[in-house]
């Protein structure tokens, strides 16, 4: 992967994104759990969707269909908006173009191995996903295949395809990204709370702090409840206000992102 | 409802995959652990475990399987044993070859597998001297409410 542009070929109109500038400031001054920080990262992440859908579609015709690198972009963008600290001297372009077209890329290289996932099979993971959190709802935990197969009125075989088409499909939904912002309401800081007591207990923590550090909040807090924590995802899905199979793969891929840097650190 | 027999359904479930024992083995190497943990997450859903048991299995066969990887030596083989019982699921990993590596259990990554499964155990040189190392997991069903 030679051919990409670098990050110092801009989109276009690059000075249109100056009045978004000053909101940077204020998003990072205010305190983790503050109502208007949600409101500042949709203004953020909505004001510079045009740099992600330009560097999307410098990706386009290469086997990936454009609305997937345009919601990959788009995480990367919500990842750029995240962890930019307008104090260092950088304007947000200079750090957002390369972290984007980081996260497109990574998408092409996740896709080498990943599963082709036809449309049929995706509708069928988001109709399974629906039903699983209306019965997680009535049963109190996640639901089984056949409690699945049943509520659905659908074969059995064809719902352990969609779920293992949920697992090879590991794009993040767009909404779920923008809906819940920082996830942290009263009684889920208070769990943090307990989990991060439960963190003192294991050894080598000084080589995961800055890991966990480096996490989106919304992924370390995923992580602390189901390891430090003692929640199930069905829980942590209702803690946070995303679907279990959410949930299942942003934990996947955490756990997979702190083995490789606990590993080369 | 029209016609859908949940019984049946139930029975139909459950009997391809119970009992089942099924053998995977791929190079010792991070990169290939990929088909462990899909095998693993399908025979439990095929078994009806509930779905988070489901996710648990599969982050933590993935967790073991890439550890010992890791601490595999060039050229081992990760031989992997699953096994599906009415009340459970038993996933054994080895990898081949000589070696002295140890597993540590004050990692975060023991954490992990301690917290995803029921049971989890080191495996020292096996008899025939053909392992040096491995990694026994144990997920059992829950019944009823969580």
């Amino acid at each position: 992967m030679t051919s990409v542009a670098t990050p110092s070929s801009r989109p276009p109109g690059d000075s249109g994104y100056h009045h978004l500038t000053p909101l940077f400031a204020e998003f990072a001054a205010l305190p983790p759990h503050h109502r208007r920080r949600s409101q500042l990262r949709d203004r953020l992440v909505e004001g510079h969707l045009p740099v992600a859908q330009h560097i999307a579609r410098r990706f386009a015709h290469r086997g990936e269909p454009l609305d997937d690198l345009e919601q990959v972009a788009t995480l990367g963008l919500i990842n750029a908006v995240d962890r930019f600290e307008p104090d260092r001297g950088v304007d947000f372009l200079s750090y957002a173009v390369p972290t984007i077209t980081g996260e497109v890329r990574r998408h092409f290289r996740d896709q080498g191995w990943a599963m082709r996932v036809p449309r049929s099979l995706k509708d069928l993971h988001v109709t399974i996903g629906t039903a699983m959190s209306e019965l997680s709802q009535q049963l109190g935990r996640a639901p089984t295949a056949t409690e699945l197969s049943v509520h659905l009125n659908m074969p059995r075989e064809q719902v352990v395809e969609g779920l293992e088409a949920a697992n090879a499909y590991r794009g993040k939904s767009l909404d779920s990204m923008l809906g819940d912002g920082d996830g942290t309401s009263g009684t889920l800081a208070d769990a943090i709370g307990t989990a991060d007591s439960e963190l003192e207990r294991v050894e080598y923590r000084e080589a995961l702090k800055p890991l966990l550090a480096e996490l989106p909040e919304r992924e370390r807090t995923i992580l602390m409840l189901r390891f430090f924590g003692n929640m199930t995802q069905t829980q942590i899905a209702e803690r946070v206000g995303i679907s279990q199979m959410h949930v299942s793969r942003l934990l996947s891929q955490t756990l997979a992102g702190l083995r490789n840097g606990l590993a080369s650190g | 409802m029209t016609g859908f027999d949940f019984l049946h359904a139930l029975d139909e479930a459950r009997t391809p995959a119970r009992g089942a024992e099924v053998y995977i083995e791929v190079g010792a190497r991070p990169a290939q652990v990929a088909p462990v943990r899909v095998v693993a997450a399908d025979l439990a859903a095929r078994a009806d475990f509930d779905l988070d048991a489901v996710s648990d299995l599969r982050m933590a066969v993935d967790e073991a399987c890439s550890t010992l990887a890791t601490l595999a030596p060039p050229g081992a083989r990760l031989r992997c044993r699953i096994e599906v019982d009415l009340d459970r699921i038993t996933v054994t990993a080895r990898i081949t070859g000589p070696g002295s590596a140890v597993i540590s259990r004050n990692t975060f990554g023991w954490r992990v597998l301690h917290t995803l499964t029921d049971k989890v155990e080191v495996l020292a040189r096996d008899e025939t001297e053909t392992s040096s190392l491995g990694i026994r997991l144990i997920k059992e069903r829950r019944t009823g409410a969580a």
